[in-house]
């Protein structure tokens, strides 16, 4: 009974891990291939069935006419990100502390409602937003530049650091600050010397969150960029040309996913320490 | 260490009070004297924590003053305060080490390292949390954790007054017997004035010089243990203080004084007051009973409960009054039997409209 239910258990999760693990496997055999292989129906295995070239792999990091350079997009992407994300978590943080703690009153307007009105803004459908936000940026000179990027990022991360961290704070007994005022600190004092080296967990997941939400954008990276900005997302799509490089695509899909998995690694490691639940009490 | 006086204090959560109801602690006037330990003692939700927050100064009072030593301090912030309170849970720093969590507040107030050390040496040894000194906090049990909740309070020696909000709750019976005593002994060293929130009433009782009872965000009374004992000025205090609690009679209007027809006594002297609900009151411990006589008030036995050196005897007066008395363990007393039952005059006190008279 036991061992039968354990055989159907792994077979099931061997089922889901080949549907989760295939795509990756897939990109990874094709960016060895050349145009031959890729189009000559389905092969599977390197040496066996077709010749590995490195070819997808030179072309990225090559200049001129024979591909192109993923080495300036990929710093774009990086350095818009974690701009944006490190922005947004130190705004956001401030703002959920903020909301989590004391009461605002602006007429019917409530700490919830701020709340609310942090999270509507992702809501909103991109598209509605894109136009403003185009028209903004050339108001100051900021398209086409890692600058004007940052800025908007900053407003879709925000919204996701306010949410977390608001959350969180809220898991936070109150009577931890008062201790801390109790101590001697000043409210500013508590939240640095106290809350804040508390809320590790909370900073973890939603640095993720800004982290994958910014690196992942495609659609305000296209819109607002031309020629001089690239990021990584856009550069991808800009490798079609009329024969599509497919290996070039996968290799370059496979790199662009790579600074993701390493987080994906490290916050896992963090969570199952558990210091994600229960990191009060 | 400072004498703390409360001016026509009281605080309401609401924004706009209509009404007394609105207000979890009406306005007061209260002196708590330098060097005293008091216990603030009463049902859950009277306004004790209010209390003990607008003390602090987590809480701002909706109006009155708050005076250290005279200097109003009611719009200080925490830190200037310079008060200890623990709270009901423990409350630790889980990212530092028990001796971190311990230096902390010394730390926040700027003291040489060296006297910092010394000083946590000391607190920590009173407390007996020598040997876990360098453990990380979070991995203490719950009492444990209170135990450092109380040692941060105790770590200044130049505070104004520790607040102690019903700590001992997660601390086992035998801890908290000793910790009481401690308590009472670091006052006694040093001369900090403690207030000890509980429901407890022979926890308030035990700890304290002086005994506030509260109720409904009223300060009913305050006095000493037995003070509050022998003369409650309400039926409330009369109710929460002692066990069982004291027996209200009701009485009849004769001229110039009361008689009480469940004890048979009569000519009880009436003194000045006006026409109102009239009661009498009799601690359980002040009335005794004997074998039935020809004169005086007859009960029936309806209960009889054993507390090994003490017996409550529940009883039933003839007109109908139930009532307990508590004596001495000496004979088996059998349910349904019939006792002759007394009481001293002075042990009768009055009330009206449920104030003592
Ligand atoms: N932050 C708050 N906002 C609104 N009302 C509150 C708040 N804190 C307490 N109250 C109310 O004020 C009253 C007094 O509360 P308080 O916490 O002082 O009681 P307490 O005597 O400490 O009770 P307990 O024994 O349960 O700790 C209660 O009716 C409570 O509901
Ligand atoms: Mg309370």
């Amino acid at each position: 009974m036991g061992r039968t239910y354990n055989i159907i258990k792994y077979l099931c999760l061997l089922a889901w891990a080949t549907f989760v693990v295939f795509p990756f496997l897939w990109a990874l055999s094709t960016s060895f291939k050349d145009a031959n292989a890729v189009t000559s129906g389905a092969r599977y295995i390197p040496w066996l069935e077709f010749e590995p070239s490195v070819e997808g792999w030179t072309s990225l990091f090559a200049s001129g006419s024979r591909g192109i350079n993923i080495v300036t997009p990929f710093m774009n992407s990086a350095s818009v990100t974690l701009l944006a994300s490190i922005v947004s978590l130190g705004l956001g943080t401030l703002a959920a502390y903020g909301l989590s703690r004391f009461s605002y009153k602006a007429g019917f307007i409530k700490n919830s409602d701020i709340t609310f009105f942090f999270i509507s803004q992702r809501i909103m459908p991109p598209i509605v937003l894109a136009i403003p936000f185009f028209l903004m940026l050339k108001e100051i000179q900021a398209l086409d530049t890692i600058f004007g990027l940052v800025i908007v990022y900053v407003a879709l991360l925000l919204p996701i650091a306010v949410w977390v961290m608001t959350d969180f704070f809220a898991s936070i007994p109150k009577e931890l600050d008062e201790m801390a005022m109790i101590d001697g600190c000043t409210p500013i004092g508590a939240f640095f010397r106290v809350v804040l080296p508390n809320s590790t967990a909370g900073l973890v997941v939603a640095g993720m969150f800004c982290l994958i939400f910014g690196w992942n954008d495609f659609f305000f990276a296209f819109i607002l960029t031309f020629t001089e900005t690239q990021l990584l997302p856009v550069a991808i799509v800009s490798l079609n040309s009329s024969v599509t490089p497919w290996w070039s695509l996968s290799a370059f899909a496979l790199i662009s996913v790579t600074p993701l998995a390493l987080i994906a690694i490290v916050v896992e490691r963090f969570m199952s320490r558990g210091s994600l639940a229960g990191a009060f009490r | 260490m400072a004498e703390i006086t409360l001016k026509n204090l009281g605080h309401s959560y609401s924004t706009a009070p209509m009404s007394e109801e609105d207000y979890a602690l009406k306005p007061v006037d209260l002196v708590w004297e330098d060097g005293k330990t008091y216990s603030l003692l009463g049902p859950s939700g009277c306004g004790k924590t209010t209390m003990l927050n607008i003390i602090s100064g987590l809480l701002h009072p909706s109006e009155g003053q708050l005076l250290f030593d005279g200097q109003d301090v009611t719009q200080k912030s925490t830190s200037e305060r310079n008060i200890a309170q623990v709270f009901q849970f423990p409350v630790i720093y889980t990212t530092k080490s028990v001796r971190r969590n311990l230096s902390f507040p010394l730390e926040c107030r700027e003291w040489e390292p060296k006297k910092i050390a010394n000083r946590v040496a000391e607190v920590s040894e009173l407390l007996e949390l020598d040997d876990i000194l360098d453990m990380p906090a979070r991995r203490l049990s719950a009492d444990q954790k209170q135990l450092i909740s109380l040692g941060r309070g105790l770590v200044r020696d130049d505070v104004s007054a520790v607040l102690l909000d019903e700590p001992l709750t997660v601390i086992d019976p035998q801890m908290k017997f000793s910790l009481r005593r401690k308590l009472r002994e670091i006052n006694r060293r040093t001369g900090t004035t403690m207030i000890l929130v509980t429901h407890d009433q022979s926890e308030a009782m035990s700890f304290a010089d002086e005994v506030v009872v509260m109720k409904d965000g009223r300060v009913q009374q305050s006095g000493r243990p037995e003070q509050l004992f022998e003369r409650p000025q309400n039926t409330f205090v009369g109710y929460f203080i002692g066990s069982p609690p004291i027996n209200l009679f009701n009485v009849d209007v004769q001229g110039d004084s009361l008689a009480c027809p469940a004890l048979d006594l009569s000519g009880i002297p009436r003194g000045q007051l006006e026409p109102g609900a009239l009661q009498i009151g009799i601690r359980p411990e002040h009335l005794s009973f004997s074998e039935p006589t020809e004169k005086g008030a007859i009960a029936t036995v309806e209960a009889c409960e054993n507390l090994g050196i003490e017996q409550i005897v529940s009883l039933r007066a003839q007109t109908g009054e139930a009532f307990k008395v508590k004596s001495r363990l000496r004979r088996k007393i059998g349910v349904g039997s019939q006792l002759a039952v007394s009481v001293a005059e002075k042990d009768v006190l009055v009330f009206q409209d449920g104030r003592l008279a």
